[in-house]
């Protein structure tokens, strides 16, 4: 196919940094400071980051990494770009033993403790283990249902530590 | 007798080449030091008792005889990336700065162009163009895994790619593949000179397509996993003749820990430029790794 063709799609609207480290830091209280090496678009209904520098003019299929989809309400992370921003959150993020990290790596829906979901408000939040950021995960009455892409996923296997 | 054969004259110790061929090679993976650090990295392999050597000739390589090692935590989180050993040749000939103007013409899957993201520290831009859909989604997964930040991707015929101007250029072109011949066999057998010599004019216009988008003085390399002259020498040769690229120079490539055998001089009845000796060919039974040409051009 020509990237003429393909260009009818590919259009990428530059955002305002400020205004996507906004949306962020009111979900995560990410500082605004982490977003300021990045250039932002929006092609459809998602939102794209790139390390900041100057695009020559193509017709480009993927700008960066694609950090947010803006589809449904509330706005969804990815799991990727959680992978990059979400070190840097100070809410909404739930950190998990051996056992549920596993579950939560496999694609699996689990109840979740109180303590475990301390900082947590219903809606999407930052899964930690070991330190490490894992991806989004949907929260809501104590249940955390992974969001970790099918191809991202580990083999289900019962019982079995991931460390 | 097989295709090989036709290279019993070029290879050297023949015998062991052709043994090497049914000895499977062992999964190789490239520490992501956008993501994690080399010793941390090394801590958590050990920790869960994984046997992994780092290469002789590189840090970031590692020998990972395990099972399934995309399956592993450290893959599926982007620590690591299965990646073959010289696959990471290029990349370091290619010597990115932080902060320049790449293009990786024939980028999917991205292990190159995300090891290039990483030698550039996320800093600057890289161009990754791959025409076709079905390998885009490769690529840009393996982009996102790895949080290569500095990557957008493009989808023109790398023949035409329309403009811009690059510090350094990366063509690793499709190929006859004879070199991955121990990680899948069948690959020798699809083999021939026809389909060397179909491969070669796309080759050849990638090259001189790469050339043409250089800035003077910057770096192109060029890759194959082939051992085949028409798809290696033949269109280093092609490219650096046509008027249209305005030239270049060969290089030496020389990779400490690795050993190289010289580009070839002549091949049947042609004879190359005495500066093709400064390519490398790499033969599996050399180094135990898969088959791989490659060759750096500084542009005039």
């Amino acid at each position: 196919m020509s990237p003429r063709s393909s260009r009818a799609r590919n259009v990428f609207e530059p955002l305002e940094r400020e205004a996507v480290a906004e949306i962020w830091n009111s979900r995560f209280a990410i500082p605004e400071s982490v977003f300021s090496g990045y250039n932002f678009f929006r092609k459809a209904r998602s939102i794209w980051a790139i390390s900041d520098s100057q695009l020559p003019g193509l017709s480009y299929e993927a700008i960066g990494m694609r950090i947010m989809n803006c589809k449904d309400r509330p706005w969804k992370p990815t799991t990727c770009a959680l992978q990059v921003f979400g070190p840097y959150a100070e809410k909404n993020t739930m950190h998990l033993q051996a056992a549920s990290a596993r579950l939560f790596m496999e694609g699996k829906t689990q109840e979740v403790d109180a303590v475990t979901a301390e900082q947590c408000e219903s809606g999407y939040v930052v899964v930690f283990y070991r330190g490490d950021v894992l991806g989004c995960g949907l929260y809501s009455h104590g249940k955390l249902v992974s969001q970790i892409p099918k191809e991202r996923r580990l083999p289900g296997k019962e019982g079995e530590d991931i460390s | 007798m097989d295709f090989l054969d036709r290279y019993r004259e070029i290879v050297p110790d023949w015998e062991a080449f052709r043994a090497v061929q049914s000895r499977p090679l062992i999964s190789t993976a490239r520490i992501n030091t956008l993501k994690i650090g080399r010793d941390v990295l090394l801590e958590r392999l050990a920790e869960q008792g994984l046997d992994c050597r780092p290469f002789q000739w590189y840090p970031l390589g590692l020998k990972l005889d395990v099972d399934s090692p995309g399956k592993l935590l450290e893959t599926l989180l982007g620590f690591i990336h299965i990646q073959e050993e010289l696959s990471m040749v290029p990349p370091l000939l290619l010597d990115p700065q932080p902060g320049e103007r790449i293009l990786d013409l024939c980028a999917s899957p991205g292990s190159k162009t995300t090891q290039i993201s990483a030698m550039m520290e996320n800093r600057g831009l890289v161009i990754a163009n791959e025409p076709s859909l079905a390998r885009v989604s490769a690529l840009r997964s393996n982009c996102e895994r790895l949080g290569a930040m500095n990557v957008a991707i493009t989808r023109y015929d790398g023949r035409n790619f329309p403009r811009g101007l690059f510090h350094r250029v990366l063509v690793d072109a499709p190929c006859s593949a004879e070199g991955r011949e121990r990680r899948g066999a069948g690959v020798i057998a699809r083999g021939s000179c026809q389909r060397s010599l179909d491969l070669q004019a796309l080759q050849i216009g990638l090259l001189k397509s790469a050339l043409r988008l250089t800035v003077p003085g910057g770096v192109v390399v060029y890759s194959t996993c082939t051992y085949s002259p028409e798809e290696n020498e033949m269109v280093v040769q092609a490219a650096l003749d046509a008027v249209e690229s305005s030239g270049g120079h060969l290089e030496k490539v020389k990779t400490p820990g690795l050993r190289e055998c010289p580009g070839l001089e002549e091949w049947k009845a042609t004879i190359f430029s005495p500066q093709m000796r400064f390519a490398a060919r790499y033969y599996p039974h050399i180094n135990d790794t898969g088959g791989f040409f490659v060759a750096k051009i500084v542009k005039s």
